[in-house]
């Protein structure tokens, strides 16, 4: 086995005039150079159609764009070698200028990041580094214009780093066949089979992808990450197994959240009602197209979704910029433009003279409304709500309408209470086709014990979504969890699964699941039918702790019964076959999981420093399958969002281009469990619903629990120091800045 | 061309090591191979400096095999740390809570357990880093360093060891042995009090105070601040405002502005603006002298 490294370009951006491999080759390394590559420009996540899918990326690129983009590559027998292999080869380089702000990167004398992409297969000219665009409007416009109050504000983002517990790895080995196995950091194996085929043309069916347990993800892989895609090129060119794993400063530079500039105007009505709003978005892609069309999609119906908007005006920008690309992040931008609606709905509550919980409770999108879920291309009406019940049950829960008055408080510590909402599509299902691909599948077959095994592409990122799954299988077949066995598939023994995103794992993926369990139900209803001369519609079934069976019986007629096991063995003794089936499935909605949180901060006015004090977070995710995975997810979300709110971003230092933290993770600093509160101060709780459309009630969790995390903290704060902020993350720098200007001020 | 150099996963380059067992060996080792020589003992600095590139030794020479380097005793003039003690031996001794409690309670301030657990007390000092958490206390405690060489010991008091930016007093052939922190006056109250974004996380600032009363007026008085100049810095001009005065509010006020004219603005200070912790030093050293006081009048009741 060869192990590879990448050479990445040290520059923000450049044209490559001339690589000299000859010295690396001569220290017995394999070389890649962008030339040796298909010349291929693809996307790398495949999750849309191709009419929304644009283009950017090669493999390697002779024209970097951002400081850390792969333009060459090395195989030696250790890392150490590949190492010296690697720092062994010589680049000449014609550099250009960059900019590594959205803004600025529109003016008109910005040098162009790309000069031509393509949408689909048609080439388009790519102007003031705008990589696509989306406009909405819905309503009357005079709506807004008239209300009794209006807000309009700017906001920015952090640019965060996903910080997933593994670094991007892949390992490739060349088969006999010509074709390839591939086991990689992804969320979905079979868009990585897609991708590599479309770029090496390898038949599909000799691209085996195989699953890998994942330490984490976030959203970081549901693009093919580009390691994979060189340590391919190296393994076909040197026909030895290949193994590559980044370092965590080639990891940092690989892959970030979007960085988002908002402007939002909002207008409301002294009793109460929202009147509507208008919102342009700026989104720092960085330096390629990921998913950012989409994006575009989602950050609108994140918007209008969380609160009702009888008009309502989008403008939605993708901006390149000399950086890193940027990817989804759990939440996918809702949790950008949670913090900033957030915000505002108490900045608003203010000026019109109202509870912000209030104000809340009146404006919410709820049970019978049209959802926006996945953007402007996928609606669909909801079926399940519990808003008020969280909303309601957390505010009783931390005597909501007791909190102090912001400037109320001197001295050196003050604290505050906030509260914000949250919620997230389960899935981007719909009743009709949209521009987003969503749906699995599964197989399921009895063994001939009576046990039986599931097969599903489905990606587990540590979530304990498979086994959300055998949960569903396991009642639907009225089994005990432990006879359901997960086999592990790879792309040539499962059947096509879009991706494990969109907090659609257990809803989507459990929907497939739930659907092979009714199939091959109905199999065994028919085979233990036969075996006991009674009607399989009629059969009852029961499981016997006794004897560890579950036990199919004609009720009420002694000696009807028969088990599992029992069906299993007569079937294959009398050739009927196994019971099994193969399904696809997509679900027919995109019902949102609700959250609402309350938090209590203390601020110490001297150092900055914000102390969490008291966390109640309430989740409304239908039926609950597994409560301490489910309340794990809301921890989870808590931290990273309390993390993205207070501690986290990624500047770039302007002179030179790369990341002002050099890539150093010990410059890049996330809370640890000693940083967060006391678990025992952290309550969560669930609402009561049932989502209709879900596998046995259920909806997701992984991105709603982190969305309202920033505007919940952020209105914390204010309630504290009586100061807004409109900038992430909020700092103790930036804290202390502020008091200082609104001392100044008074 | 650092991007295709600079990480912390691999070391491509080929060193000697040596793991000298005596002193003397040891010393022979540094003489001989001098600038082309690095110590090895916590390694949590070394280590991810030769990946980073920062330090490319081609000798490599561990001092955890000589015994003596490794201790916590009391001798007639304090308490002797060897240079090799772990971060979390000090952390957890019960010699050091009981004696000079201060520097446990600093201790536990560096890094993770795991950190403490790897990381020595001499390579938090011999690395120079204005940072070190170990560093703002040692001075507060009039800590006097030993170091060896072939021709016998030298002894340093903190501040004559660390004379420049990033550098201390170590000739070739020469490494830090231990140091000794003086018996402490009867009823000094300490304090150690840091700020960092994360518990995790290096200082930016961090501030030690030891100080004692005599009829209700402070007598001993030490106070160090930490991050924010070159090396850690004893703060005289607080010291000699606070002797001989009543503990009040209005003395720490005024205290505490000549601690923040010691920030030292560096040029390239990425962490926090000056500005910053001028304030947040403000606000520990209140902190950190507020609670020695209340240390040492509850000791001498």
């Amino acid at each position: 086995m060869l192990y590879g490294r990448v050479l990445k370009s040290p520059h923000a951006h450049a044209r490559i005039r001339s690589m000299d491999v000859s010295k690396a080759e001569k220290m017995g390394a394999v070389t890649l150079t962008p030339d040796e590559i298909p010349d291929v420009i693809y996307c790398p996540r495949l999750v849309s159609v191709p009419e929304a899918t644009y283009k950017d990326w090669k493999v390697l690129t002779d024209k970097p764009h951002y400081v850390g983009e792969a333009i060459g590559a090395v195989a030696a027998e250790s890392e150490e070698e590949a190492q010296k292999a690697l720092e062994a080869i010589e680049v000449e380089y014609d550099v250009l200028s960059a900019s590594f702000d959205a803004l600025d990167s529109m003016k008109p004398e910005a040098e162009p990041v790309h000069d031509e992409i393509y949408l689909k297969d048609d080439l388009l000219k790519v102007e003031n580094n705008i990589g696509c665009q989306l406009a909405i409007t819905e309503g009357d416009p005079s709506a807004l214009e008239e209300a009794d109050v209006v807000i309009e504000r700017t906001y920015r983002t952090n640019r965060r780093y996903h910080n997933q517990l593994e670094t991007k790895s892949v390992m490739v080995r060349p088969e006999a066949d010509g074709g390839i196995s591939v086991w990689s950091t992804t969320q979905t194996i079979h868009n990585t089979r897609l991708l590599l085929h479309d770029i090496y043309g390898i038949p599909m069916g000799k691209i085996r992808v195989y699953k890998v347990a994942l330490g984490g993800s976030f959203g970081s892989s549901i693009h093919v990450n580009p390691v994979v895609n060189i340590a391919v090129g190296l393994a076909l060119k040197s026909r030895r197994p290949v193994k590559m794993c980044y370092t965590r400063e080639e990891d940092i530079r690989d892959h970030c959240a979007y960085q988002m500039i908002f402007k939002l105007k909002l207008g409301a009505n002294k009793d109460g009602m929202l009147a509507g709003g208008r919102l342009e978005a700026y989104l720092d892609i960085g330096a390629h197209q990921i998913q950012a069309y989409p994006l575009l999609g989602c950050v609108v119906g994140w918007w209008v979704s969380l609160y009702k908007l009888p008009y309502k005006d989008y403008v939605g920008k993708a901006v390149y910029t000399n950086k890193v690309p940027s990817c989804a992040f759990r939440g996918y931008g809702n949790p950008q433009i949670s913090w900033v609606v957030e915000t505002m709905m108490d900045e608003l509550a203010g000026k019109i003279d109202i509870d912000p919980l209030d104000f809340r409770l009146k404006n919410y999108i709820g049970e019978g409304d049209l959802f926006w879920g996945q953007g402007p291309s996928v609606k669909s009406i909801i079926k399940s709500c519990g808003v008020e019940e969280i909303l309601t049950k957390g505010a009783e829960m931390v005597d909501w309408y007791n909190r102090p008055n912001p400037e109320e408080q001197t001295g050196r510590y003050r604290r505050g209470w906030g509260v914000g909402r949250g919620y997230h599509t389960s899935s981007a299902g719909a009743p009709v086709p949209s521009s987003i691909v969503d749906f699995g599948g599964a197989i399921l077959k009895m063994n001939e014990d009576g046990t039986f095994d599931y097969v599903s592409a489905l990606m587990d990122h540590g979530c304990g979504t498979q086994d959300a799954h055998v949960k569903i299988v396991a009642e639907e077949l009225c089994v005990p969890v432990d006879k359901v066995n997960i086999i592990r598939g790879d792309t040539g023994t499962t059947v096509y699964d879009v991706c494990t995103h969109a907090s659609r794992g257990v809803y989507s993926g459990g929907g497939a699941a739930l659907k092979v369990a009714m199939k091959v139900k109905e199999q065994i209803r028919d085979f233990a039918g036969k075996i006991l001369d009674a009607y399989p519609h009629a059969v009852r079934i029961r499981y016997d702790e006794e004897r560890d069976q579950t036990i199919i019986f004609a009720e009420g007629i002694e000696g009807r019964e028969v088990s599992y096991r029992e069906i299993a063995e007569t079937a294959r003794h009398k050739n009927w076959g196994t019971a099994a089936a193969v399904e696809s499935y997509r679900q027919p909605s995109c019902p949102p999981h609700f959250t609402g949180y309350f938090v209590k901060v203390e601020v110490d006015t001297w150092t900055g420093k914000v102390k969490l004090l008291r966390v109640v977070a309430g989740a409304d995710i239908g039926t609950v399958i597994n409560p301490m995975y489910a309340a794990g997810q809301v921890h989870g979300g808590f931290a990273q969002g309390w993390s993205m709110t207070t501690l986290e971003d990624t500047p770039y230092d302007p002179i030179d281009g790369d990341l002002v933290n050099r890539g150093s993770i010990a410059n890049y600093k996330v809370p640890t469990t000693q940083d967060m509160l006391d678990i025992d101060d952290l309550t969560v709780f669930f609402a009561d619903t049932y989502e209709p459309t879900g596998p046995f009630g259920a909806k997701g969790i992984g991105e709603g629990a982190l969305n309202p995390v920033a505007g919940t903290v952020a209105n914390a704060i204010q309630n504290a120091l009586g100061v807004r902020f409109f900038q992430l993350p909020i700092t103790p720098i930036r804290i202390l800045e502020a008091l200082k200007e609104k001392e100044e001020k008074k | 061309m650092s991007i295709n150099k600079v990480n912390t996963h691999i070391i491509p380059m080929e060193f000697e090591y040596h793991a000298p067992t005596t002193l003397v060996e040891a010393a022979g080792l540094l003489e001989k191979y001098g600038d082309e020589a690095r110590i090895l003992a916590g390694g949590t600095d070394l280590i991810p400096h030769m990946k980073q590139r920062k330090v490319e030794a081609t000798h490599i020479i561990n001092i955890k095999k000589i015994p003596e380097l490794a201790c916590i005793k009391e001798t007639s003039e304090g308490i002797e740390i060897g240079a090799n003690t772990k971060l979390r031996a000090i952390e957890l001794s019960p010699l050091i809570k009981e004696k000079i409690p201060l520097l446990s309670e600093a201790a536990k301030t560096v890094g993770s357990v795991q950190i403490r657990n790897l990381g020595t007390v001499g390579g938090n000092i011999c690395n120079a880093s204005p940072s070190a958490d170990m560093a703002t206390p040692l001075l507060a405690l009039d800590t006097i360093v030993h170091v060896y060489n072939r021709e016998g010991n030298k002894d340093y008091t903190l501040e004559e060891f660390f004379h420049g930016r990033g550098e201390v007093k170590l000739e070739p052939g020469e490494l830090l042995t231990g140091m000794t922190v003086p018996l402490q006056p009867k009823n000094a109250g300490m304090a150690f009090e840091k700020v960092g974004w994360t518990t995790f996380d290096i200082a930016t600032v961090n501030v030690a105070a030891v100080l004692t009363l005599k009829d209700g007026k402070i007598d001993h008085c030490r106070i160090t601040l930490g991050a924010c100049s070159p090396a850690p810095t004893r703060v005289y001009q607080a010291e000699t405002i606070l002797v001989g005065e009543e503990p009040t509010q209005e003395l720490f006020d005024e205290a505490v502005y000549l601690i923040a004219a010691c920030v030292e603005p560096r040029q390239r200070w990425r962490r926090a603006p000056p500005e910053y912790r001028r304030k947040a030093s403000q606000a520990l050293a209140i902190d950190a002298m507020t609670r020695a006081i209340e240390q040492a009048r509850r000791l001498a009741q």
